[in-house]
């Protein structure tokens, strides 16, 4: 990320336009170096005639993709060089070259013109209220990629204790089923518990795509209240790195990436292995921490968590051909991850901690990624991504034995060691459910783009899951009759993307048909054949949802944006076909959730003043969602009946507002912060409450400074600190303005502040990082009383090779 | 928007400023406790109120009591307005209170969260003030974190709360791996009952037992499947648990909804050893005993009345006689006694001279924002006979689902009246000649209501 803030020179990428390109294409690539042989890092490579430009990295390599045969020049630029030209020419097998240039005479900042954007910059000003999360340097420190994700601006994390825990994802005040999670477009219900933003490692993902409110047709599902994408590392450079993390609670984090590409055939190897793993033994206290003696006499202690460990590991093996004729990417893979993760206690800590209460799952996924620009006629790009397999996942709980804070066995009022009378660690009875899934997705994107100014894009995505239930613990007859429930759901959208008046217009319109299938089978007995008999429900839904965005540049630095969505979420399978074990039943008429998400922002920046570069930029936000689903009250009717079923209840809305600003001065300190506000309230008969439970007011900030060369020559030490800030929530609905006792339902304001380090050793290969977290051991909550980890000390050790 | 960048650290500034102010509260109430000291002839009254939590009427944003005593109680001059100036019940749903006999002491059972299952007092100070008096101990792990209590008529000694578990027990025919000759058994329920010493805070007992129907129910799938409401009888000897029936296919396993409704039943316990459990079953009343969220049986006259949900003739009040048995010839059907039909016991309460205040809804209940509407009835249970009180006025968002709580002053009974969302009152009924007295005025917010007094 650093490189890319003090560049001199932007580049620019003309992302979605592609000129002069014809079948016959190759790479070029070369090294840019001083007279005394040290490398140009961070220069533009230009090829005027064709458009084409790329950056070099920190080894002074650049390459240039997607370059139709013939001899060109190129234009090389940056601040810290003389503006030179030369020429390249593109083959069947270019060899590459080494241009050497002059250091430059004047390094003055206002003399810089800007000539391009970065991508990330691009995507921001493109209409959408969307950040670009860079996953780079985090990658290099101990840092997860939830505790990126809760440092930007509108997204909150509320986590249920330390790593590997459940997270909630919360995007402008909506959260649950309201905020879709993808990665690489397909939606992450494929992959499961295993593979999620708990156990991929930063350096698997390039990075995270945050839309709130509107969505892109290519991430086509029923985001309802925004999406978040992750994209995994898609460069087809060979490269490798091998990270490893150890620090408080016996935490372990390693993770090893690699690709080779073999340049003559364009066949590529790609790989990727993770592993994770924390007892999460963190201190906690509270209301709730103590030890019962005799009599039912509480003592509160301060106890380490005791059933909470968590593992996870995994890995992605694909192989196939990059940057070939037919090509761009072709790729077939295995995916295969688990995780085992402890439970130490239901949504609140209470008295009577969980022991050996755990969940465990796993994905084994076949995948496959077709992607070509250019296909067949100049502008028409395709993109294929799909997926087949299975996930499994199962809660074990069955223990009857009372567990105490301290981690022994509790006692009872007697003295004597005691089971709970429901025979497990949860109030329900002991359990060994399982669910077996069969999960399928494959998205699809055509593109075509006319010209500069005009495209079109068209955006498929099936989801299928199929599911079985079964639990060891109960019979066989039990499970026979136990329903299964499959799932199937396609998302069509079309988008038309407009820019105009040199690129000081931008606008996208876009239309999103959602379509699910639900069918659900339940195993009867024919009353007079006396025979087993599915009986097959099925549920159709279909829906339409539209939007679109815009952005005016006024000035270069000052763009106006504007998106709106009509949003849909579609029933899930509990609100359609309930669930037998919360004695929820069928309402195949249930309505999908809607939404009228609109986004009004601008964005100032890059100003540079001397030295001084900075960026601005805010947006102000409302949802108003209706036919909310939700179970209905208990009412003296109702309350003797065995079943209850999902209903469209009432209206909601969620107002306010996003800021941020980023801050660089010369190349080696940067500030960034970020407030987030917002107001939700729901409306049920008429009647408006605001939605307790929501930390509505966050702010995150972020200091880092750069030194060169401090211990070692061509080295570089990074300082870090962020804050973090929660405002205090109550998780009871506002109350009177005279009332007592309020404090009991409140989670106080918090600030947790983290400091790091990172040392990158001269030869660029070997990086070092050293983090605290927490430091000054503030207690850190999510709910009240699911504390999260106090002050915690990590260590990694990055190896990287970039270019063989 | 160019002016808001201009001045940035004002707009933040302005922001946190904004967010403070948001937490901050305006417009404070004068004067909280308006009377301080508690009237020497009269007694504290506990008003409970419920505020909405997402669903108008669900009472579940937070259980707030304030107190007046038992002459402002009558006065319909007073106005009280606990949402505004309560005292929070710290539990995470809806409280279900119990207060000591003289009012003096408020009893909960916090319900859910973090804290359920935690049992504190407070001794009652008029207002908003409550102070909270003994040691914590939570009796959640004995009953769970949500659990059913109510206080037993013991001289304000002991609280009892009750939890069953359920597990349905096949015969495998020798062959574990073979379904198809897999036949059902029964569902068998495990009772745990804790009793609470309710003045120095500390458990009394625990047991767990299993609790049986017959043999030819049980083999029909019935089972029971909630409990509620333990009574103790005349001599204090016995334990009468609520029970709830529910039904399983045989076939398959699955819950079955539309079997036949059994007899009212009632789980007998040996009290206090809390052993030996046997169910007595009424020929008079269908339907179930564990009532929702106020007490569903009371002693009188040596015998315990209890009330039956659900019943397809109607709720009837049951009589169990001190030899433990139910009085199949007291036949006290509400539909026949208020000469309408379907009624059904939301809430109940006797005062000693066998004349009570019953809250029901009926057939002719109009459904309101959270249900059917409620009315209250004056029964005697001597003469099995009663009418509805129609000096209260009623309409179709008057709810007493929730209704927990009546305050009982010699012959008087004291109970709370207001709508979803409505102001109402307190109104005073003089059992003995069926005379209403409208009370204080009970202030209230959208989509809240008043569940009693305490």
């Amino acid at each position: 990320m650093m490189k890319k803030v003090f560049t001199s020179i932007f580049f620019s990428i003309c992302l979605y336009t592609s000129f002069l390109s014809y079948a016959q294409t190759g790479i070029v690539s070369g090294k840019l170096t001083f007279e005394d042989g040290q490398p140009v890092a961070f220069a533009t490579v230009f090829i005027t005639s064709i458009n084409k430009h790329s950056l070099s990295d920190e080894l002074g390599s650049y390459t240039i993709e997607a370059v139709p045969y013939g001899k060109y020049m190129a234009q090389v630029s940056s601040l810290e060089i003389e503006k030179k030209e030369f020429e390249i020419e593109s083959t069947v097998a270019s060899k590459p070259i080494t241009t050497v240039l002059k250091r430059s005479s004047h390094t003055d900042l206002d003399e810089v013109s800007v000539i391009g954007e970065s991508y990330k910059t691009q995507v921001e000003k493109s209409g959408f209220a969307v950040n670009i999360i860079d996953t780079k340097e985090a990658s290099l420190r101990n840092i997860q990629t939830n505790e990126l994700l809760n440092t930007t601006v509108g997204v909150k994390i509320r986590q249920n204790g330390g790593l590997g825990s459940e997270v909630n994802y919360s995007l402008n005040g909506l959260s649950g089923n309201a905020v879709r999670i993808f990665i690489d477009g397909i939606p992450i219900s494929a992959y499961g518990n295993s593979f999620n933003l708990n156990s991929i490692p930063p350096s698997m993902i390039k990075e995270i795509e945050v839309y709130k409110g509107v969505v892109p047709g290519h991430l086509a599902d029923d985001a309802l209240g925004g999406a978040i994408n992750i994209v995994l590392q898609n460069s087809t450079q060979s490269s490798f790195n091998a990270s490893v993390s150890y620090g408080s609670f016996n935490t372990l984090q390693a993770s090893v990436n690699g690709l080779y590409r073999f340049k003559e055939s364009g066949f590529t190897v790609k790989g990727s292995l993770f592993h994770n793993y924390s007892d999460n033994d963190y201190e906690v206290s509270g209301r709730s921490v103590v030890v019962t003696g005799i009599g039912g006499v509480q003592t509160p202690v301060t106890a380490r968590r005791f059933n909470d460990a968590y593992r996870s590991s995994g890995g992605m093996l694909q192989i196939g051909y990059t940057d070939v004729k037919w090509a761009d990417q072709f790729l077939v893979g295995f995916t295969r991850s688990s995780d085992y993760k402890e439970i130490q206690h239901g949504a609140f800590m209470t008295i009577t901690p969980y022991k050996d209460r755990f969940m465990e799952s796993d994905a084994m996924l076949m995948n496959l990624t077709y992607q070509k620009n250019n296909l067949f006629v100049k502008g028409l790009d395709v993109n294929i991504n799909g997926l087949y397999g299975k996930r499994n996942r199962m809660v074990s709980d069955t223990v009857a034995w009372a567990y105490s804070w301290n981690g022994e066995r509790a006692i009872d009022f007697k003295g004597n060691e005691y089971k709970y009378t429901w025979g497990s660690q949860q109030e329900g009875g002991p359990t060994l459910a399982k669910i077996n899934r069969n999960v399928s997705s494959i998205r699809t994107g055509i593109s075509y783009t006319i010209s500069k100014n005009h495209r079109f894009m068209a955006n498929h995505v099936y989801s299928g899951i199929d599911r079985v239930d079964s639990d060891e613990l109960r019979s066989v007859l039990e499970n026979t009759f136990q329903g299964t429930r499959d799932l199937q759901k396609n998302i069509i959208s079309l988008t038309y993307e407009l820019n105009a008046f040199d690129e000081k217009l931008k606008a996208n319109v876009f239309g999103k048909y959602y379509q699910q299938n639900t069918v659900n089978i339940d195993p009867e007995i024919n009353e007079e054949t006396n025979e087993i008999v599915d009986e097959v429900t099925s549920a159709n839904t279909e829906n339409e949802g539209y939007g679109f965005t815009l952005s005016y540049a006024v000035l270069p630095t000052i763009t106006l944006l504007t998106s709106a969505e009509k949003a849909v979420r579609l029933p899930n399978e509990s609100e359609v076909f309930g669930n037998d074990g919360d004695n929820v039943v069928a309402n195949p008429s249930i309505r999908p959730e809607l939404s009228n998400n609109i986004n009004l922002g601008f964005r100032l920046g890059t100003y540079h003043l001397n030295r001084h570069d900075f960026t601005f930029s805010s947006n102000l936000f409302t949802r108003n969602i209706k036919d909310r689903i939700g179970l209905p009250i208990e009412t003296s009717s109702n309350v003797n009946d065995e079943t209850i079923l999902y209903e469209n209840q009432g209206n909601g809305t969620s107002k306010g507002f996003d800021a941020q600003l980023d801050y660089t001065y010369n190349n080696n300190f940067g500030f960034n912060f970020n407030v987030s506000r917002f107001d939700l309230k729901i409306v049920n008969r008429g009647v408006e409450i605001d939605v307790p439970n929501t930390p509505f007011f966050t702010m995150n900030g972020s200091l880092r400074y750069s030194f060169k060369d401090l211990i070692q020559k061509d080295s570089r030490l990074n300082l870090f600190y962020t804050m973090y800030f929660t405002d205090e929530f109550s998780y009871l609905v506002p109350q009177g303005s005279n009332t007592v006792g309020d404090e009991f339902f409140k989670v106080p304001q918090q600030l947790a502040q983290d400091l790091g380090l990172s040392y990158v050793f001269p030869s660029n290969k070997l990086v070092m990082s050293f983090d605290v977290k927490n430091i000054f051991d503030q207690a850190v909550y999510d709910n009240l009383s699911v504390q999260k980890p106090g002050r915690a000390f990590y260590l990694k050790l990055n190896y990287r090779i970039n270019n063989y | 928007m160019k002016h808001t960048f201009k001045n940035l650290p004002k707009l933040t500034a302005m922001i946190i400023a904004g967010g403070l102010m948001v937490a901050c509260t305006d417009d404070p109430t004068p004067n909280p406790n308006p009377n301080p000291d508690p009237d020497a002839e009269g007694r504290w009254i506990t008003v409970a109120a419920a505020r909405m939590g997402d669903n108008p009427g669900d009472g579940n944003g937070g259980t707030l009591i304030y107190s007046i005593n038992s002459e402002e109680a009558k006065d319909p001059t007073v106005s009280i307005a606990p949402f505004d100036n309560g005292f929070i019940v710290p539990s995470n749903r809806t409280a279900r209170l119990q207060s000591s006999e003289d009012g003096n002491t408020m009893f909960n059972i916090s319900y859910a969260g973090d804290t359920g299952g935690n049992y504190t007092k407070y001794t009652v100070g008029g207002g908003q003030t409550f102070t909270q008096s003994g040691t914590a101990v939570s009796i959640a792990p004995y009953v769970g974190s949500a659990p059913r209590w109510v206080k037993l008529f013991d001289g304000d000694n002991t609280g009892a709360a009750v939890y069953v578990s359920t597990e349905d027990i096949f015969d495998d025919n020798g062959t574990p791996s073979d379904a198809t000759d897999d036949t059902y058994v029964r569902t068998e329920s495990t009772m745990g009952v804790v009793t609470l010493d309710l003045v120095n805070s500390t458990i009394n007992e625990f047991q767990e037992s299993i609790v049986s129907l017959t043999e030819e129910e049980e083999a029909n799938g019935y089972y029971i499947s909630r409990i509620d409401m333990p009574t103790l009888n005349a001599a204090g000897d016995k334990l009468y648990i609520g029970a709830r029936v529910s039904k399983v296919d045989p076939a398959t396993g699955e819950s079955d909804n539309s079997g036949e409704i059994l007899n009212s039943k009632t789980i007998v316990l040996d009290y206090p050893s809390l052993v030996n459990p046997t169910v007595i079953s009424s020929a008079v009343g269908q339907g179930d005993t564990n009532g929702y969220r106020s007490i569903n049986s009371f002693e009188y006259n040596g015998s315990v009345y209890q009330a039956n949900q659900g019943d397809p003739e109607g709720s009837h009040i049951l009589k169990i006689d001190a030899n433990n048995q139910y009085d199949d010839s007291y036949v006290f059907n509400l539909d026949a006694a208020l000469g309408v039909e379907d009624a059904y016991i939301l809430a109940w309460r006797p005062a000693a001279n066998g004349k009570a205040v019953v809250a029901y809804r009926d057939a002719s209940s109009e459904e309101g924002v959270a249900g059917a509407q409620g009315f209250f009835a004056l029964v005697d249970l001597n003469t099995k006979t009663g009418q509805r009180i129609d000096d209260i006025p009623y309409e179709a968002d008057f709810y007493l689902f929730q209704y927990q709580g009546f305050v009982v002053e010699g012959t008087e009974i004291y109970l709370t009246q207001a709508p979803v969302g409505k102001n109402g009152n307190i109104y005073v009924v003089e059992t003995e000649t069926g005379e209403v007295t409208k009370g204080a005025q009970l202030e209230n917010v959208a989509g809240s209501h008043y569940i009693g007094l305490f």
